[in-house]
Formats: structure tokens, C-alpha cells, sequence
């Protein structure tokens, strides 16, 4: 952990070089729909702009927008005006897949009060025949917005190297993941996460390197870890820097054993094919197979998929952990809590955030309950 | 045999013979939302007090509601297939379907229905509100007030279960979701029509085809799921039906917000929003009691602009809203007592005009390009810049910008629209938070310090103008 520390530590300075060698600079709001591997095709830097659990830019986009929205999408308005997340200084250009209103405001308002240069497009909330073809129009028209940027042409060569080397994070990242299923999991949840966060700013060649000897070690070492409740995390948003859910449970006695965040986790379930037309490829494992957000319609196969989870990862209770005015989350998470309770007899603890420092008291003693009664 | 209610119906238009007709339905309605006699008096003041229930047209069209309301509660006990559809981006397709009944459907926004009648009329919402918040659309996180009334309806079992839902998934989140808490409550099946509001800023009017082409197939599957579902064929020439048989009900509402904009202003916007809601919430009494109704409203509002009559004085700085509210209209009446005419609202002002040269395959192509021109639909900056032109077109002297503040969509130009009207027309534009559908907590005295300080500064910008 501490060679990723390091490299995130010089990042920066590491990209700012960069630039000054002609390498552009592309942000995107970290959900799982931004086909990285276009944009290290065409030799540009991805940054997954993942930073949240921060109230002051929250409590900066209140000049922008009124604040019935996300608060991960809030803080992004104010990281973005204020540029306290100084990688959005260094943009060449924003990709913003449009999932859901939240994420639209950060276009809209950025748009309008920022020079940065937003490109949204469209992530349609089903898996059927027409939504496919107009997630796939939207990465076609991705590609051809960086290969005007970097003024450099994809080639299918360059595209299908980006991939397979996207495909490997994808897959020691799962590796990593998967060990948790074991009866004492090797890392802590916060290890976990805090290698999914750095997936979305480091170096990909660095990270595939880093997981590959993380995973190494673990899988032949056994590692003492504290025995508790397993617990799945589940949300909105879990954002590097928003620690206080994952601290409380910790702190709790809980052991977080495996996440389902729709932004700020990467998705690591599927891998892109790199047989026939390679946009086709993408769209058919980041669109179609991705498992998706609660802002998808219906919500089913999410819940599905968190059913088959707990099961998995062995799981005693599942803490809920989502941002204000996610409304999709919010409703999902009133029928979800009957669902498991029905089908994997497991309870579930809904605890919201809006990144304000005062929630700490409030949140300890409904998570301390919640996993005292868990081992009780 | 006279009943403790029937006062409250003859205000609303009702004779006498047709409250003994309709009595059972009546009685039934009443039982189901709750109204005892001693919530008559009540009713009746607030009739008398909030709407301007002297003019035959008002109680034409408050009758209409009601109707609409006996229809909704009663759809099921009475044969009806009920399809539900999510307010306001569902309503073409609704009337489309609507063109197709022969008697046995009901088409509706219950939601909106519930607002106008069991809010306007007999002010009984809380207990809807508080059914939807035990139900799982708790108070507290911005979830949407008419979802929250129709979770809430059919929790204390006032509306039926529909046979089919639908709601607009490419406009708002939450209509789609809370039909998706619906369907896992009662089962009921639900289509979501997709689609996805991916311009840019600036971009409106052009936009990326393929919208067009996703949203027309979306809308076309609904065509196509009540056709599997209910046995019933909409296709371009069922809405074509739909626009013939509404055209009556529209050149009446053109004629009524033409008037509004005589000076000194006409009658409240009470009265006009109830009319213009009519057409947005009903696909059957609209039609079949809409054009009367408002034919009637239009004579004697004429016969007051001859007169020289007004609710605001003369000269009033005359204010372009976005709608009025649907079930407290003590809202407007506080906005009209700060001295602001109400003279036009954005869900009037018509949309820009169809390039004739386009053609569509499908009625879902066709509906989807509406879509697009009318701006809400299309991105908040089209929203915002239709607002602009509409308030610069009709020459207005300020825009209250009331956004729903649990409606992303529109809370997404809380700000927004305030910078793009005063800057690109230099009218004074107030951005109030507000609830059009449940006043509990955005109620007259909580909007009423701003509403009144606006109305102060365009008095007095105006009155340099009059000298």
C-alpha cells in the first residue's frame, strides 16, 4: 500500500509533466460507464475524478445549485468552480456519462460557470435492444471527441492493448476481491477500497504492476486479521476520502467484507472481449453486462446481484450506505430491506450522508447497535 | 334525497337532478377519501374564498375535476381498465390512448387529479402524504410530492391498483422509481420510457438525432406493450384522433391565456391553472367537459376585460410563472395580493413550431420531436432559454422562476434559469423554492417575505416607465 501511497503522492507533479509533453488530460465521473481504454488508446491520461466526503465543496456548489441534490455530485460542483481538487485544473476535457440527474448537474453547472470542456453523453437506464445501441452511439461519439482532442486516430491495435491492459486490473482487482470470500479475508475492506480509488488516478501500468504483487502475497500469505460480523456495503457513492462509514464500522467490530457502490468502486465483475468490433465489445461489458446502478429501471438485477453477494462473501448483515437526495437509492432501499430479509434472512442498517462532520455521533451509535445485535 | 354535501356540489357546478344521478358515486368517493360532514363548512368557505366561484365557468370546471375524481376512484368498481401515466411528460400518449377507448378505460395522472380535487377542493391531502411517508417515500430526503400522493392513494386504497403504469425515465428518475416501489407493493406491471438528456449547453434547438430515434422506439414500446396488454392499437392516426378531439379544449385555453394578459388582469391564476391542468392531467373529462367549461370561462372573462375589471390593479407589473399550484391556492392569491399579475405561465406558452419538412416513421418518432422542441425535455439550458423567450415575447416585467424543489429536473435550474433570463433578456427573475403539488412545508407565509420583495422592486422599476 505504501508504493501506491508514494506514486499517489507524486501523481500530480508526474501529470503536469506530463501535459507539458502534449499528453491530454481526461476526467471523468468515476460510475463505471467511461470506457477508459478509449482514452489510453489514444495515449491520454484517464483520471477518475473520485474525491468526496469533504463538506466545504458541498457547502461551495450551494452558490450554483439549490441542494436537493447527491451530495458526491455537489461536491464534484464545487471541486470543479473552486478547483480545491486540483485535477480539475489539469482537465483537457470532462466526460460525464449522463446517468441520472444528480450526474447532470455536475455537466449542466460546469458547463455554464466553468471553462472546462464537458462532454456528456448518454447512459440509458435498461438493458434492451435500443439503449444499447444509444450507449454504444455515445462511445462511438466518445472516441471521436478524444481522437479530435489528442488528434490522434484510434487504431483498432492501439484500442485492443488498452483493453487487455484494462482487462488485467479488471481481473486482479477481482482476484484481490474474491480472497475475501475466505473465512478470515487477507486485507481490510479499507485496503480494498483504497486500491479501487487509486485504480481511478494512478498510472494504469503502475497499478496492474502493484496488483499483481499484492495478490501475489496475499493469496500465499495468511494475514491475522480482527474476526467479526461480515458485512456487504452497499450505496450511492463511495467516494476516496468518505471514510467515515467504513472507520465507524471498523471501529465497530464490523468487517466489511465485499462493496456494491455504483461510483467510486470500480466495477471488476466483467471483462471486454477483444474478438470482433472492439467499440462493440466495450459497450456490450460496460452497458450491457455491467451490473447496474439503482438507477437503472427496474432495479432488479442489482438486487439480484447483491442477493447472490451476501450468499457468496458469506455475509451476516448488510449496511446501506447512501448520500442525500440519491432518490433512486433511497426508494430501492425500502423494498430491498423485505427482500433480504425473505430470501437470505440477513438484516440491513440504511444510514445516510450528506459529508457533514456532525453526522459521526449519530451514525457510531446506529452502526455499533446494528453490529452489536449482529454478533449477539 | 339531499345530503350534507351537495352544497359544495352545486358550488362546483353541479344541478341538482345530476347530484341525485350521480349520488352513489358521490357518496362512495367521499367515503374512500375521507370527507364527514363536519368538514362541509370548511369546504365551502374556502370555495367561496379561494376561487371565483360567481363565474359559471370556474364552477364548470371545478365540476369537470370532480367528475374526473369520481371516475378515477370509481375506474375499477366500474369495468374500466386503468392506465396511469406520469405528469407531464406522458400526456400525448395518454390522449393517443385514450382515443382508443370505447368506454371502458380510464387514462390519467391520478396524482395530479388528487391534487385539484382532494387538495384544491377539499384541502385532505396530509393523510395521502403521511401514507406515502410510512409507505417508502419517507419526508426529509426531496422525494417527489405527487409520487408521494399517488403511493399515498392507493396505500389508504382511494385510486385502484392500475392495469398498467408509465412514466417518463428520460425526463425524472423518480416518477420510474416510485412506479418501480409500486410494482413491488402491488404487483402491477410498469413501462419505463427511457431515454436520456445527454446535450450540451447551448446546444438547443439542434440536437443529436439518434435522441429522436431512442426516444420514438421507447415511446413506440409503450404502443406496443398495450397493445400485448390490453388488446388496444395507437397509432399516428390515434393521435390524430386525440388532436382533433382536444382541439376545441385548446383554442379555448389559447383564448383564455390570450386574456390573461389584459390589463388590468382578468381573473386569478387560480382559475387559469385549474383549466390549463385539466388538459395536462385528464384524457376524458378534459375532453368531454373541458371545452364547455372553458368556452363559458372565456365569455364572461371577456365580458371583464370590457369592463375594465381586474384582480390586480391596473398596471401591475405583470409576471410570467411556470405553472400555478395544484392544490393550495392560497399561494397564487398571496403572490396577486403582493401586487404581481400572474399574467402567464410557462406550461401555456407554446412550444416553437414543428420544421414542416420533417417526416416520421412511427407516432413515437413523431412524439419524441415534440419532445425535443419543447424544451423541458430537451436539456436545462433549452429549458431555461424557452423561459427566456417566452418572458422576452410576452414582454413581461418579471419571471418567478418557482421550481420544485423534489423535481431534479426542474431543481437542476434553481439557479440556472435566474442567470440565463436576466442575463439574456435583463428581466428581474425571483428563483423561488417551492411545492406545486403539497404546501406543508413551502406554504404562504413561508414564500411570502420574497414573493413581496420582488414585487416591491418591479413596482418600483416599473413606475419610472409610467412617469
Amino acid at each position: 500500500m505504501e508504493r501506491l501511497f508514494a506514486h499517489l503522492k507524486t501523481r500530480m507533479g508526474d501529470i503536469i509533466e506530463a501535459k507539458k509533453e502534449g499528453q491530454k488530460v481526461i476526467g471523468y465521473i468515476p460510475g463505471g460507464y467511461l470506457p477508459e481504454e478509449i482514452v489510453i488508446a489514444a495515449g491520454a491520461i484517464p483520471i477518475g475524478l473520485v474525491r468526496g466526503g469533504d463538506h466545504l465543496p458541498v457547502e461551495i456548489s450551494s452558490g450554483y445549485i439549490c441542494r436537493w441534490f447527491d451530495t458526491f455530485c455537489r461536491a464534484q460542483i464545487g471541486y470543479g468552480i473552486s478547483g480545491q481538487d486540483p485535477y480539475y485544473k489539469l482537465l483537457d476535457l470532462f466526460a460525464i456519462p449522463i446517468t441520472d440527474n444528480h450526474i447532470r448537474a455536475i455537466s449542466d453547472v460546469l458547463d455554464y460557470n466553468t471553462d472546462i470542456e464537458i462532454f456528456p453523453f448518454g447512459v440509458p437506464h435498461m438493458k434492451e435492444q435500443s439503449t444499447y445501441k444509444y450507449y454504444l452511439h455515445g462511445i462511438t461519439r466518445f472516441k471521436e471527441k478524444v481522437e479530435e482532442i489528442t488528434g490522434i486516430d484510434i487504431t483498432a491495435a492501439a484500442l485492443r492493448d488498452a483493453i487487455l491492459l484494462c482487462n488485467e486490473e479488471r481481473r486482479l482487482i477481482r482476484s484481490i476481491s474474491m480472497l475475501r470470500t475466505l473465512n478470515l479475508p487477507p486485507l481490510s475492506s479499507k485496503d480494498f477500497v483504497a486500491l479501487n480509488h487509486g485504480s481511478f488516478v494512478a498510472d494504469k501500468r503502475f497499478m496492474v504492476n502493484l496488483l499483481e504483487s499484492i495478490f501475489n502475497r496475499l493469496k500465499e500469505q495468511s494475514v491475522e486479521r480482527p474476526k467479526g460480523p461480515r458485512i456487504l456495503l452497499s450505496g450511492s457513492t463511495l467516494a476516496m476520502g468518505d471514510s467515515m462509514v467504513l472507520n465507524l464500522i471498523e471501529e465497530a467490530g464490523g468487517n466489511v467484507v465485499i462493496e456494491e457502490f455504483a461510483e467510486g468502486i470500480r466495477p471488476y465483475w466483467e471483462n471486454v472481449s477483444t474478438d470482433g468490433n472492439l467499440l462493440v465489445a466495450l459497450a456490450e461489458c460496460h452497458f450491457m453486462r455491467r451490473v447496474p446502478p439503482a438507477w437503472f429501471r427496474p432495479g432488479k438485477e442489482r438486487l439480484d446481484f447483491l442477493i447472490k453477494l451476501v450468499k457468496d462473501f458469506s455475509v451476516d448483515g448488510v449496511i446501506w450506505y447512501q448520500l442525500m437526495f440519491r432518490e433512486s437509492y433511497k426508494t430501492e432501499s425500502y423494498y430491498f430491506r423485505r427482500r433480504l430479509r425473505k430470501e437470505a434472512a440477513l438484516p440491513m442498517l440504511v444510514v445516510e450522508s450528506d459529508y457533514d462532520p456532525s453526522e459521526v455521533g449519530p451514525m457510531r451509535t446506529r452502526i455499533e447497535t446494528f453490529i452489536y445485535n449482529l454478533g449477539n | 334525497m339531499p345530503d350534507y354535501y351537495d352544497g359544495v356540489f352545486r358550488i362546483c357546478g353541479f344541478q341538482d337532478g345530476e347530484i341525485e344521478k350521480e349520488r352513489p358515486r358521490i357518496e362512495r368517493v367521499l367515503d374512500k377519501i375521507g370527507i364527514v360532514p363536519e368538514d362541509i363548512p370548511g369546504v365551502e368557505q374556502r370555495l367561496r374564498k379561494q376561487h371565483e366561484v360567481e363565474l359559471e365557468g370556474v364552477r364548470k370546471i371545478l365540476r369537470a375535476w370532480l367528475l374526473e375524481l369520481l371516475d378515477l376512484v370509481l375506474a375499477k368498481d366500474e369495468g374500466k381498465r386503468v392506465i396511469y401515466y406520469g405528469y407531464p411528460s406522458i400526456q400525448g400518449p395518454g390522449m393517443a390512448i385514450q382515443s382508443e377507448s370505447v368506454g371502458d378505460l380510464y387514462v390519467g395522472c391520478p396524482d395530479a387529479v388528487l391534487c385539484h380535487t382532494v387538495g384544491l377542493v377539499f384541502d385532505k391531502l396530509t393523510p395521502f402524504l403521511e401514507a406515502a411517508e410510512a409507505g417508502g417515500l419517507p419526508p426529509g430526503h426531496g422525494l417527489c410530492s405527487l409520487q408521494q400522493i399517488r403511493n399515498g392513494g392507493l396505500a389508504l386504497g382511494v385510486i385502484p391498483v392500475p392495469d398498467l403504469a408509465t412514466g417518463s425515465s428520460y425526463y425524472c428518475d423518480m416518477g420510474s422509481k416510485a412506479d418501480e416501489l409500486l410494482h413491488e407493493i402491488y404487483g402491477h406491471p410498469a413501462v419505463y420510457i427511457d431515454g436520456s438528456m445527454d446535450s450540451r449547453w447551448g446546444e438547443y434547438p439542434k440536437y443529436d438525432p439518434e435522441r429522436t430515434k431512442f426516444l420514438g422506439e421507447q415511446l413506440d414500446k409503450l404502443f406496443t406493450v398495450v397493445k400485448d396488454l390490453l388488446g388496444i392499437e395507437v397509432t399516428q392516426q390515434s393521435m390524430k384522433k386525440a388532436m382533433t378531439t382536444s382541439r376545441q379544449l385548446y383554442s379555448a385555453l389559447g383564448q383564455l391565456t390570450s386574456l390573461m394578459m389584459a390589463d388590468p388582469m382578468p381573473i386569478s391564476g387560480v382559475v387559469s391553472g385549474m383549466a390549463m391542468n385539466l388538459a395536462a392531467a385528464s384524457t376524458c373529462r378534459s375532453m368531454s367537459e373541458g371545452p364547455e367549461a372553458l368556452n363559458t370561462l372565456c365569455q364572461e372573462v371577456k365580458e371583464r376585460v370590457e369592463s375594465g375589471y381586474g384582480i390586480v390593479e391596473k398596471g401591475a407589473p405583470r409576471v410570467l410563472n411556470f405553472a400555478h399550484t395544484f392544490s393550495d391556492p392560497g399561494i397564487t392569491h398571496m403572490i396577486e395580493k403582493a401586487g404581481l399579475a400572474l399574467a402567464a405561465s410557462f406550461v401555456t406558452v407554446p412550444p416553437r413550431k414543428r420544421d414542416k419538412s420533417l417526416t416520421f416513421n412511427t407516432l413515437g418518432e413523431e412524439l419524441a420531436e415534440a419532445a425535443m422542441r419543447s424544451g423541458a425535455y430537451h436539456s436545462t439550458y433549452a429549458f431555461a432559454k424557452r423561459f427566456a423567450e417566452a418572458a422576452q415575447r410576452l414582454k413581461m416585467d418579471g419571471v418567478i422562476w418557482g421550481y420544485q424543489y423534489n423535481c431534479r429536473p426542474m431543481a437542476l435550474g434553481s439557479l440556472l434559469f435566474k442567470q440565463v433570463i436576466e442575463e439574456e433578456t435583463g428581466i428581474p427573475t425571483l428563483a423561488l423554492e417551492m411545492d406545486y403539488y403539497e404546501s406543508r412545508s413551502y406554504g404562504v407565509e413561508e414564500l411570502r417575505t420574497k414573493v413581496e420583495t420582488f414585487a416591491e422592486m418591479l413596482r418600483a422599476r416599473k413606475a419610472p416607465m409610467r412617469n
